[in-house]
């Protein structure tokens, strides 16, 4: 699973995509092209070079930004490398851009070396292009040795094309003059590629690792800004105080504030969170889906701490507009993508679904049925993690949350005062508040004392 | 030499021809050949496709830009790599135009270029801040064909304007024509007597949008956004007779009203200013169309130059290279 694929996810990680503070496109790009880390190892060591990132930022903030300022001017040039690699004779806007390429990879690693985080410091501990030799790629396309970005085939490199130059200023309608100082350039221009063609391996990489750069220090700073955290890497998911980004900002600019939750779950114990209308389920699994995409393309997560399991695969399911599309009725498309789900359990990788209200938009006999069901079902697959919401009485098959609710008598900004948090609960009897923060929202009273009258009947 | 002196005073000078060969090709020329460059860095670049060494359009033979030494150029790879100028690369932008990446070089000798540089006017904008990095004086801007978009304030702080028999073969109508533009870069400043704001308005009003009628009636200063068009104008030059009216326009390259309808707006007493300005330096003619047409250079020169009251030069016929 790529970045690009689940950039778009309702669990809302483009805004963390977006606020990230990359320098070049090239690195936007490499990021959004980046596979999903599956294994604890891969993420640990993400981790390491992130935690040593949001130190620098902390101890050496200009290192850091003068090193970012540096990124700004890298460009994608892996279509050149390409050619270079393949034999091709490259042209000066070619060997500019691998001449650029080599003095940002040197500038950039002078100024680590210059603030002691080199080799035996641990900073750059996984950035292998330190350890590549730069000078000769230079020196190859910078014989007067000015270390300047800039390139054109210099009267320097042989003595015929100065010699050529020269008559060329004087008899400058000579088209023959033209043809061979053209000839000569060419000739120059291949031995220049001969010599090049060595280190286009070791400059893919380091392009590579430029890009990764620019994506770690970006992390870094969210992590900074957005006060995000790097949970450890763990067999079961715990999460203290965590928070939508996207959604805390929205609040934060009517005046409100974020309330943080606290939640977790493990493997093979189903987990269902159940709560009044508009007591923030939906927000609770949006974050979780966050978080675990953050956590396994090696990004911080909003939380305060928290440790968390790696998944092989993750599945968000949430009322989805694009069903219609398919010409499938809502619920048909939600049961297939459940299913899909448990098929892919059975594929034995470790998988976790977050879903959102399942099987609600269809009568509640049969509808409490099919969720009770799938409680059922799934309890202790070993390799399956399952979160779920409902408005339904469900025999509690493994844990279940609460969403404190409505505070009564206390109003809040909008009328309403609702405390977000959740609670692990023994007694799953969903709360019947629907009414009364109908009530609240001011909805048509004739129509609420109808229905008040309609409950009493059935009672 | 008239107005070389003038041009080193700005950072950006865009020449733009009312029509395409009235010359301004010619005059870049003219005034690249003049401009100091041993203590000054110049850099120059067209907006969009230009430079090409056949006019695209009617075929004559176009003169290329013959940059000198020591100059600095904006052009598209394609032509970079077809360049017949011994040159150092110094930039390759990271947007790209139909003819690829805008590079930026030095020249390092004296030969023609073809010169084909950002497509946009926000494009040009961001190659101009680029060239902070290598210390640019003065930028000069090419404008495409009867464009005068790069003339915009917002791009470029002076203009020189090119026009001639191409745009019109008759002296009389080239000049009131010509007279017309030149008093839309000339529009007052808007000025602001309450506050010092120039983005204060009584309302803002789009061309674009249904008219409310309300809105300009009860308003004295009207903004307005994007293109000022006949069809505003005429909506607001009918709510004259019940007091005054200001339109603030962003700058002149954003009116496109027929002179007539402007005039008769004028007339009743309507009045039209921008919140940025572009300084005319000169206005350059060329007498000759190509259909073959040769207007009377000293009588073009002449009349024009009374309507507008600016100086008007024919710089092929003249090279005024005695004149202080």
């Amino acid at each position: 699973m790529k970045f690009r694929e689940i950039v778009d996810s309702p669990c809302g990680i483009r805004y963390c995509f977006d606020s990230l503070e990359l320098q070049s496109g090239f690195a936007r790009k490499s990021l959004l092209e980046s596979p999903m880390s599956i294994s604890k190892d891969e993420i640990e060591q993400k981790y390491a070079s992130l935690k040593v990132f949001v130190d620098l930022v902390e101890n050496n903030k200009s290192l850091v930004q003068n090193v970012q300022f540096k990124l700004q001017g890298l460009r994608d040039i892996l279509g050149t490398l390409q050619s270079l690699e393949d034999g091709n004779l490259l042209d000066d806007i070619e060997l500019f851009e691998i001449k650029h390429l080599a003095l940002l990879g040197d500038d950039i690693k002078r100024m680590f070396v210059a603030a002691r985080v080199n080799e035996d410091g641990s900073a750059c501990l996984n950035i292998e292009w330190v350890k590549y030799d730069l000078d000769r790629v230079i020196q190859i396309l910078d014989p007067e040795g000015l270390r300047i970005g800039t390139f054109y085939v210099y009267d320097a490199y042989s003595m015929e094309l100065r010699k050529l130059r020269k008559e060329y200023e004087v008899d400058g309608d000579n088209d023959e003059l033209r043809e061979k100082i053209e000839n000569e350039e060419d000739r120059i221009k291949t031995v220049l590629c001969n010599l090049l063609r060595p280190y286009s391996d070791n400059l893919t990489k380091l392009l590579h690792s430029l890009a990764q750069l620019d994506i770690i220090i970006a992390k870094a700073f969210q992590m900074k800004k957005g006060e995000f955290i790097i949970p450890g890497v763990s067999e079961k998911t715990i999460l203290k105080g965590m928070f939508h980004p996207q959604i805390q900002s929205i609040l934060a600019e009517t005046g409100k504030e974020f309330q943080k939750v606290d939640f977790s779950y493990e493997i093979g114990i189903p987990s269902t969170i159940i709560g009044a209308n508009m007591g923030g389920k939906t927000v609770v699994l949006k974050t979780l889906t966050l978080c675990q995409y953050l956590f396994q393309f090696g990004f911080a997560i909003p939380a305060s701490e928290g440790e968390m399991m790696v998944f092989d695969e993750i599945y968000f399911c949430i009322g989805d507009e694009q069903s219609q599309n398919k010409g499938l009725s809502s619920f048909a498309a939600e049961m297939l993508r459940i299913n899909n789900v448990l098929e892919r359990v059975e594929h034995g990788g470790k998988v976790l679904s977050l879903i959102d209200e399942p099987a609600r938009t269809t009568n509640p006999i049969e509808g409490r049925a099919l969720v009770c069901s799938l409680l059922k079902m799934i309890y202790g697959k070993s390799n399956l993690s399952l979160v779920l919401t409902t408005h339904y009485n469900v025999d509690n098959g493994g844990r279940c949350w609460r969403v404190k609710g409505l505070v009564e008598g206390a109003k809040g900004i909008s009328g309403l005062k609702m405390d977000y948090s959740l609670l692990q609960t023994e007694n799953n009897e969903v709360p019947h508040e629907a009414i009364n923060i109908a009530t609240e929202l001011g909805i048509s009273e004739l129509w609420l004392e109808e229905a008040k009258k309609y409950l009493d009947k059935t009672k | 030499m008239p107005f070389i002196g003038e041009i080193l005073k700005y950072h950006s000078v865009s020449i733009v021809g009312l029509e395409k060969n009235t010359g301004k090709t010619e005059c870049l020329n003219y005034i690249i050949k003049r401009l100091p460059t041993d203590y000054f860095k110049i850099a120059v670049t067209s907006i969009g496709i230009d430079g090409e060494s056949l006019d695209q359009v009617t075929s004559t033979a176009k003169p290329e830009i013959t940059l000198r030494e020591g100059m600095f150029f904006g052009t598209s790879e394609k032509y970079y790599r077809q360049r017949k100028i011994l040159s150092e690369l110094y930039q390759i932008s990271e947007e790209t135009t139909a003819l690829g990446r805008v590079v930026t070089a030095k020249a390092l000798n004296e030969k023609k270029v073809l010169l084909s540089g950002p497509s946009s006017g926000s494009a040009l904008k961001r190659w101009i801040s680029s060239l902070d990095e290598i210390g640019i004086d003065l930028v000069l801007i090419d404008g495409a064909l009867s464009r005068l978009s790069a003339a915009s304030p917002a791009i470029s702080d002076a203009m020189i304007l090119s026009t001639g028999a191409a745009f019109s073969a008759n002296i009389k109508d080239l000049v009131s024509k010509t007279a017309f533009v030149v008093e839309l870069i000339n529009l007052p400043l808007y000025i602001n007597n309450l506050s010092k704001n120039i983005n204060e308005v009584d309302a803002t009003v789009s061309s674009f949008v249904d008219l409310d009628s309300d809105i300009l009636k009860n308003s004295t200063t009207i903004g307005v956004e994007g293109a000022l068009t006949d069809r505003l104008l005429q909506a607001v030059k009918n709510e004259l007779s019940k007091g005054e009216k200001e339109l603030v326009v962003n700058d002149f390259t954003r009116i496109f009203v027929s002179p007539d309808l402007y005039r008769a707006f004028i007339r009743r007493g309507g009045k039209i200013s921008v919140r940025t300005r572009s300084r005319l330096l000169a206005v350059c003619v060329n007498p000759t169309a190509p259909n073959g047409i040769v207007l009377d250079s000293d009588t073009l020169c002449f009349t024009l130059s009374q309507t507008i009251g600016l100086p008007v030069y024919d710089i092929v016929k003249n090279n005024y290279d005695n004149e202080i």
